[in-house]
């Protein structure tokens, strides 16, 4: 068992002094991306770039929710597709996702909030994704630890219950994609910094990175929450980012008692059941910028009290672990998806903010396909960067507007 | 998350007092001239720097002044003025 152990990426190659493509960053939307380029364009001549590991930042660090309950018209088909990719990735990369289809139930607890949800189930089932509405009663009876009284802080009023969604294991992901990607002779090159883009003529040119130049002509610089920081600083293209730490922290696992993912607005809470049983919850954001991924009492103490209303059977638990990630928060909480446009050969996929997970597999494939035809295609069109100076903001910011420091 | 910052008027406070108040990016655009390109420089764009930048705060939980500070994103501490050192 020992003697024969097999590395899961291949064995440890040189860095090469040329790639068609260079993807700096090693986390899912990176993986993903290789892992399209080779199979559906056959572009297997890629190295991935990263200063740690893979799955080191966002990749390891969100809750591992998947849903397409967002508002907009164009982001619930993206969301939509990249909830039916997860059975398929699972099938194609032969590797356990562990998609948990357990379906998320969204607290309401104003009537302005149910309000809202009419709208964005409205929206949901106008793209044909499933989403139902439902007072308190029936959000009892789908989830029983859940208190329905009048005497919290903020009563629930009732639920926008979304059956598609669910948890998929993220490390599995990583790791899934990762393989998948190499068996296409993709190379992932970790403990690998880069340190500069060079470009000629308004063309991309090179990579410098702490193990060499690499000649290249086109990159894409998909490094979640440490995107924009490398962009401007390689670049000098700003971006409409703030980069904000998320906090969650995971329970002493339980006996079964959550069959869904319960969030709520008001309370800035969600909460879901491992596989293992923990809970795991979430989540703060401290509205300034910060690279740090610390955590708080502050926030522990706020997780507590909002768990111990909504769900109090929950009282007296213990938390277990707790940990944070970064956020790149739009100013209209959607992603900017890029390329070709201010340097020839630049491709771009950062923005995400919290949603960096869920979308993964379909902003891979997307971006793959727009790096191989260099033409964006029709789905992922309006996530450009200019729409900010056009003032066609996508408005999928809900009830989470407090959650970027522009508010 | 801990972090403390240097009100002008109070002194050094409990972070969570504050509220930030973006990077600073200098005076607002004059209104002649103003493309939709600077203005969406003034008003979204970011540099988010991995390192020490000049931000404004207000004191929200207090005076209620608005100030700039410099401040590491690294470190999440409040560093001096550029000028302190000279």
């Amino acid at each position: 068992m020992f003697g024969k152990y097999k590395p899961l990426l291949g064995e440890k190659t040189q860095l090469k002094s040329s790639y068609d493509v260079v993807i700096i960053g090693g986390g899912l939307h990176s993986l993903a991306t290789a892992y399209f380029l080779a199979k559906e364009h056959g572009i297997t001549d890629v190295a991935i770039i990263e200063k740690n590991y893979i799955g080191f930042g966002g990749a390891g660090r969100n809750t591992a929710i998947v849903r397409a309950n967002q508002r907009t018209q164009y982001n619930v088909p993206l969301y939509k597709e990249a909830l039916d990719l997860w059975p398929v990735l699972t099938k194609d990369l032969d590797y356990n996702l562990m998609f948990n289809n357990c379906g998320n139930l969204n607290l309401m607890h104003s009537e302005a909030a149910m309000k809202a949800a009419r709208m964005t189930i409205a929206t949901a089932q106008f793209h044909g994704v499933e989403s139902h509405l439902l007072d308190a009663k029936e959000a009892k009876e789908l989830v029983p630890a859940l208190n329905i009284s009048e005497d919290i802080t903020f009563p629930i009023h009732g639920a926008m219950f979304h059956p598609p969604g669910g948890i998929v294991r993220h490390d599995a992901v990583v790791w899934g994609l990762a393989k998948g990607a190499s068996k296409y002779g993709v190379e992932i090159h970790q403990q690998t910094e880069a340190t500069a883009v060079n470009t000629k003529n308004g063309k991309i040119v090179s990579v410098e990175t702490s193990r060499g130049t690499i000649n290249t002509s086109k990159v894409l610089i998909s490094a979640g929450g440490y995107s924009a920081s490398l962009i401007y600083g390689m670049l000098g293209i700003k971006l409409p980012i703030s980069v904000l730490t998320i906090q969650a922290m995971v329970t002493q696992p339980l006996k079964p008692l959550l069959n869904h993912v319960v969030s709520s607005g008001a309370y800035h809470c969600y909460a879901n059941q491992t596989l293992k049983g923990e809970i795991a919850t979430g989540a703060h954001m401290d509205q300034w910028p910060n690279y740090t991924t610390q955590t708080t009492a502050h926030y522990i103490k706020h997780q507590a009290e909002a768990l111990s209303e909504f769900l109090p059977c929950l009282r007296g638990l213990r938390f277990m672990r707790i940990w944070s990630g970064l956020a790149d928060m739009t100013p209209d909480m959607a992603p900017i998806l890029d390329g070709n446009d201010q340097i020839e050969g630049f491709f771009m996929n950062c923005g995400w903010g919290y949603f960096g997970f869920k979308s993964c597999t379909v902003a891979g494939k997307y971006m793959a396909e727009f790096m191989a035809k260099g033409e964006a295609p029709d789905m992922i069109k309006p996530f450009n960067l200019r729409r900010y100076e056009q003032h066609k903001l996508m408005g999928e910011t809900a009830e989470l507007v407090t959650y970027t420091p522009n508010n | 998350m801990s972090l403390t910052i240097t009100c002008p008027i109070c002194g050094k406070r409990d972070g969570y007092e504050f509220r930030f108040g973006g990077e600073d990016k200098g005076p607002r655009p004059d209104e002649d001239g103003l493309t939709p390109q600077s203005w969406c420089e003034y008003v979204h764009l970011n540099e988010c720097v991995a390192g020490r930048q000049k931000e404004w705060w207000v004191h929200k939980d207090g005076c209620g002044s608005w100030f700039t500070i410099h401040r590491d994103s690294v470190m999440n501490v409040e560093v001096a003025t550029p000028e302190a050192h000279k």
